[in-house]
């Protein structure tokens, strides 16, 4: 307050106030945070050591670093050069090194000394995919190309029909003819003007040549059905020859390059989808990671009770609207003391479903029994306001307790137990609660060991022991 | 003192065996020594010993030897005021083996229980106003003939004042 008055008092007492220009505000430099500046920080505690000081910029010391870094090849390492290249890259090679003095390398290069330093100052003989261009083999397109009319298609055809691109696949090519089963005198005559004799002879002679070289009959006299083009080769005239006037010419293509068949550091990775050992019971490989992570075959997790014991909608709002998501919890057990809780979500049901029932089977622990019927002692748990009691009663009493609890027991395999919930009865916490309250269990031995006492189970002394 | 220090040393042997203490104190008298030595027979704790304000050698506290008359400072009316209990605690697979102590008389309510009584807790049912015993529960009466187990007093076929649950 005490600093504003007196401008206020000036601006309302301006008649006679003389008028105060307002200074222009300042640029810029609001400090936004607490820390110093770049400028400031930027500063080095040293003063910079210049090569200048240093005597490194003399023209002797720059030429004997050149001469050590730099040196030029000698005969040896010319003629082991040699070896590996040809008189032109040879030749190039040595126009590369003339163009470039040694000196600007030292003066203006950088020669790392980091212990990340590549082992080349630059080699570029090899093609790195991931840092190089790919190289454009072929020629640019020709701006002036069209596409062929009829004519020229057709004429384009026909050469290639008679090229040896068209034969490649030819046996023809390779093959014998009808002319080298006769003798000499008739090689240069039309095959007509043969006598009967020799044709039959040479024709007889051809056809078991082609039989034995393919080892199929052919007709005899069809010379456009004996070899031809292949598939191959029509699938890429179709898809490779250039339509256009351009004399065929091959465009770069822009396609990536394809995997290796192995790619190293994954070879035997693959993962095969179906395994022989599932005997058909899970082909689209649901159950393979629960394979690995819980030991059980296939058939076995099959077997296991699993149950949707809640399921419920929620929403996660955004500033775009509402997620929603359900969100599902499952039980599964083996019916005889293995008890597992999964709780997921997901957009789609179907999918929180199988997450959480896959989660279930993961999560199976056991759960300790008195005589494999009911819990050992009286229990109780505490999950949010939900506070979840169990009582451990007599045989034959069966399972008096609320429909989840009941769920979980039968799938544990608990057969005599009584159950009251005083204060909250909360679906999801209910469910977490009583797998609690079944998971940590007092153990009696324990105790009387902490105790140092000896502990009898009288029941199994009277009754000649509960039945197994 | 009466029942009070019943209560107090219910609350303090919680307090220090949840705070996993080896060794602590109770003030010396005559029942809280009753209760101590039925919770050593009970095998809550492992042992118990007299001392000063300074703690004793753990040795001296869990030896099963009697202790050396020699090496104790006597007790006279000058430093009984000072004299304390001292008692080992007990763990057991990284628990404490006593984890809830419950006073159940309290100086203004004083809580008995006769043998038909006793005779249900004991078994697990509910006695009166006291709740039946739970897997591994401790009930210690004061009786007329010293401080018991539930389970002492009913061999003993005797009931009392019920002074705490230990489990």
């Amino acid at each position: 307050m005490s600093v504003t008055r007196p401008a206020t008092r000036s601006l309302l007492s301006g008649r006679l106030a003389v008028v105060v220009p307002i200074p222009p505000a300042p640029t810029c430099h609001r400090s936004f945070h607490s820390s110093a500046p770049l400028a400031v920080r930027s500063r080095p505690r040293f003063r910079n050591i210049l090569a200048k000081d240093m005597g490194l910029d003399t023209p002797k010391k720059v030429e004997s670093f050149a001469q050590k870094k730099f040196p030029k090849y000698s005969p040896a390492e010319l003629a082991q050069l040699r070896t590996l290249y040809s008189p032109e890259q040879i030749a190039a090679l040595q126009a590369g090194e003339a163009a470039i003095d040694p000196k600007d390398l030292t003066i203006q290069g950088r020669l790392r000394v980091d212990p990340y330093v590549l082992p080349y100052i630059d080699d570029f003989s090899d093609i790195q995919p991931i840092i190089d261009k790919r190289p454009r083999k072929n020629a640019p397109p020709d701006p002036n190309a069209r596409f062929m009319n009829l004519d020229e298609f057709t004429l384009d055809l026909i050469q290639w029909a008679d090229s040896d691109a068209a034969r490649k696949g030819d046996v023809t090519g390779q093959l014998k003819k009808l002319t080298d089963f006769v003798a000499d005198e008739y090689k240069n005559v039309a095959e007509g003007k043969w006598p009967g004799k020799v044709r039959d002879q040479a024709r007889e002679a051809f056809m078991a040549y082609l039989q034995a070289q393919s080892g199929k009959p052919e007709k005899l006299g069809d010379g456009a059905s004996v070899g031809g083009p292949t598939d191959a080769d029509i699938l890429e005239y179709i898809l490779e020859r250039s339509s256009m006037t351009d004399n065929g010419l091959k465009s770069n293509s822009s396609m990536a390059p394809a995997l290796p068949n192995k790619v190293p550091g994954v070879a035997g990775l693959y993962k095969n989808a179906i395994d022989p050992e599932d005997e058909g019971l899970d082909d689209s490989g649901i159950y393979r990671e629960l394979k690995k992570s819980t030991g059980m075959t296939v058939k076995q997790i099959l077997g296991l009770t699993v149950k949707v014991l809640h399921v419920r909608s929620v929403v996660n709002q955004t500033r775009l609207g509402k997620i929603r998501s359900a969100s599902v919890q499952v039980i599964a057990g083996n019916k005889d003391g293995w008890l597992g809780l999964g709780q997921s979500k997901a957009i789609e049901l179907p999918i929180a479903r199988q997450k959480a029932t896959m989660m279930a089977i993961r999560n199976m622990k056991p759960i300790p029994r008195y005589e494999k019927r009911t819990v050992f002692g009286n229990l109780e748990a505490k999950v949010g306001g939900t506070i979840v009691r169990l009582n451990a009663r007599p045989p034959g009493f069966g399972l008096r307790v609320s429909h989840r609890i009941f769920e979980m027991c039968r799938a544990a395999g608990i057969h005599d137990l009584s159950a009251t919930m005083p204060r909250s009865r909360n679906p999801m916490n209910s469910i977490k609660a009583t797998y609690e309250a079944l998971l940590n269990q007092p153990n009696p031995d324990e105790i009387a060991r902490g105790r140092g006492k000896k502990l009898v189970d009288v029941r199994k002394v009277y009754y000649g022991g509960a039945t197994e | 003192m009466g029942i009070n220090s019943i209560v107090n040393a219910c609350s303090h042997l919680q307090n220090s065996s949840r705070a996993k203490l080896g060794l602590t104190s109770l003030p010396n008298n005559k029942y809280n020594l009753l209760l101590a030595l039925a919770m050593h027979r009970a095998g809550f704790i492992s042992g118990v010993t007299r001392g000063g304000p300074n703690p004793p050698l753990p040795e001296q506290v869990i030896s099963e030897e009697a202790p050396d008359p020699n090496k104790f400072e006597p007790v006279t009316s000058a430093n009984v005021a000072t004299r304390r209990l001292w008692l080992g605690l007990k763990y057991w697979d990284g628990k404490p083996v006593m984890r809830n102590v419950v006073p159940v008389s309290r100086p203004s309510r004083l809580v008995m229980a006769q043998l038909p009584q006793l005779n249900r807790i004991a078994r697990g049912f509910e006695g009166g106003q006291i709740k039946g015993l739970n897997l591994g529960e401790c009930l210690f009466l004061s009786t007329d003939r010293g401080i018991l187990e539930i389970r002492e007093a009913l061999e003993k076929k005797v009931g009392g004042l019920v002074l705490c649950r230990v489990s």
